[in-house]
């Protein structure tokens, strides 16, 4: 005789907070490649768009969800980790372009900080929020660490960092195209340091190269963001 | 495969306990995936399995950031206070910081095809600048 109250016992397990992030993933890809991978269906947005849903319409509230998402988080540190591999495949060629790399930061850790909290302030952001933004460009991790640092909210600052990595995901290959930049270490460290890891996953898909320099800009922009902005912030 | 995950596991763990110690101010991941880089450039090899585990959890990137992005339910009422400078910020900020990146390395990558074409013309030829 089945158990009838069987299905009862799922909430109380991860299997269905991970299950609903997995699904709602893989509708998402399907979804991109149905559209022949149109740069406005990310997958990521859009599974972030169909849990949202789905946790409404189940009155499933995000601290639940969370306790069984946290394992599907929990990926993301050794996945990090792992983003040593493709720097190691391209060593020869990052070796040869250290100019490049050090130009790439030099404009774009300052740009990142300053372009965002600027236009926020203009448009008359309270404090926190600027706090909140100023670590947007870095990678989720770090810009957490940042963020609690220098006063901001972490909690809000990740959310504004997977909305900088899914703007830089879109924005990256249309900027690439548009200004026709042949150099895909030029494209990679670009999505890399503006977009982070959600940027770079998207640059994987361009080449290996792009993929790797963009693990590059993302770990050094990141590193770099880490100890300065703390720094800079308490010379202020 | 199981030597490699427990390569990366290593390699993060040490990564955190370098961070909690203060010593850098960086998070374990980042120390983690130095640690690794390290540790390939002085084996000078990628075993299979590590090459594998890497494309395979690369490949699920994306997935592994959608939690976080949920936690925007969570920050509703902020984000609705402050929806507009706050989406201006992260549209325009990213939007300057990639065409800011990429048009500077298209100046860097010009200077050095000069310098290239007037060391492979050289002499006497410095007029190649203006």
């Amino acid at each position: 005789m089945p158990d009838p109250h069987a299905w009862a016992s799922l909430p109380e397990q991860p299997i269905l907070d991970v299950g609903i992030t997995v699904l709602a993933f893989l509708a998402a890809v399907r979804l991109a490649r149905w559209s022949g991978n149109n740069p406005f269906l990310n997958p990521t947005l859009i599974a972030i768009v169909l849990v949202v849903i789905v946790l409404n319409v189940t009155g499933i509230t995000y601290t639940t969800y969370m306790r069984g998402a946290a394992f599907i988080q929990f990926l993301l540190a050794p996945t990090v980790v792992l983003l040593a591999v493709p720097l190691y495949r391209q060593t020869t060629l990052i070796r040869a372009s250290g100019g490049l790399i050090a130009m790439a930061l030099l404009v774009g850790l300052p740009t990142g900080v300053l372009s965002a909290v600027g236009i926020a302030w203009a448009l008359g952001a309270s404090k926190i929020t600027l706090l909140s933004l100023a670590p947007k460009s870095v990678t989720t991790g770090i810009a957490v660490g940042i963020s609690e640092a220098i006063g901001g909210v972490p909690a809000l600052t990740a959310v504004l960092v997977i909305s900088t990595g899914i703007t830089g995901a879109i924005a990256g290959p249309a900027i690439q195209r548009w200004l026709r930049v042949e150099d895909d270490r030029v494209t990679g460290l670009a999505i890399g340091i503006a977009g982070h890891g959600i940027g770079t996953a998207r640059a994987l898909q361009i080449s290996e190269v792009a993929g790797a320099f963009a693990g590059l800009g993302m770990s050094l922009n990141g590193v770099l963001t880490g100890v300065l902005l703390p720094l800079a912030m308490r010379g202020l | 495969m199981l030597e490699a995950i427990a390569r990366v596991i290593v390699w993060l763990g040490l990564g955190e306990v370098l961070t909690r110690l203060g010593l850098v101010p960086v998070p374990g991941a980042v120390i983690g995936l130095v640690l690794l880089y390290l540790d390939l450039l002085w084996r000078q090899t990628l075993t299979d399995d590590l090459g594998r585990l890497a494309d395979g959890m690369l490949a699920l990137f994306g997935l592994l950031f959608v939690p976080a992005g949920v936690g925007v339910v969570a920050h509703a009422d902020v984000l609705r206070a402050e929806f507009v400078p706050i989406l201006a910020a992260i549209l325009g900020g990213t939007v300057v910081t990639l065409l800011a990146t990429i048009m500077s390395l298209g100046l860097v990558r010009s200077l050095a095809r000069r310098r290239k074409q007037m060391s492979a013309s050289s002499l006497g030829k410095a007029d190649v600048r203006a």
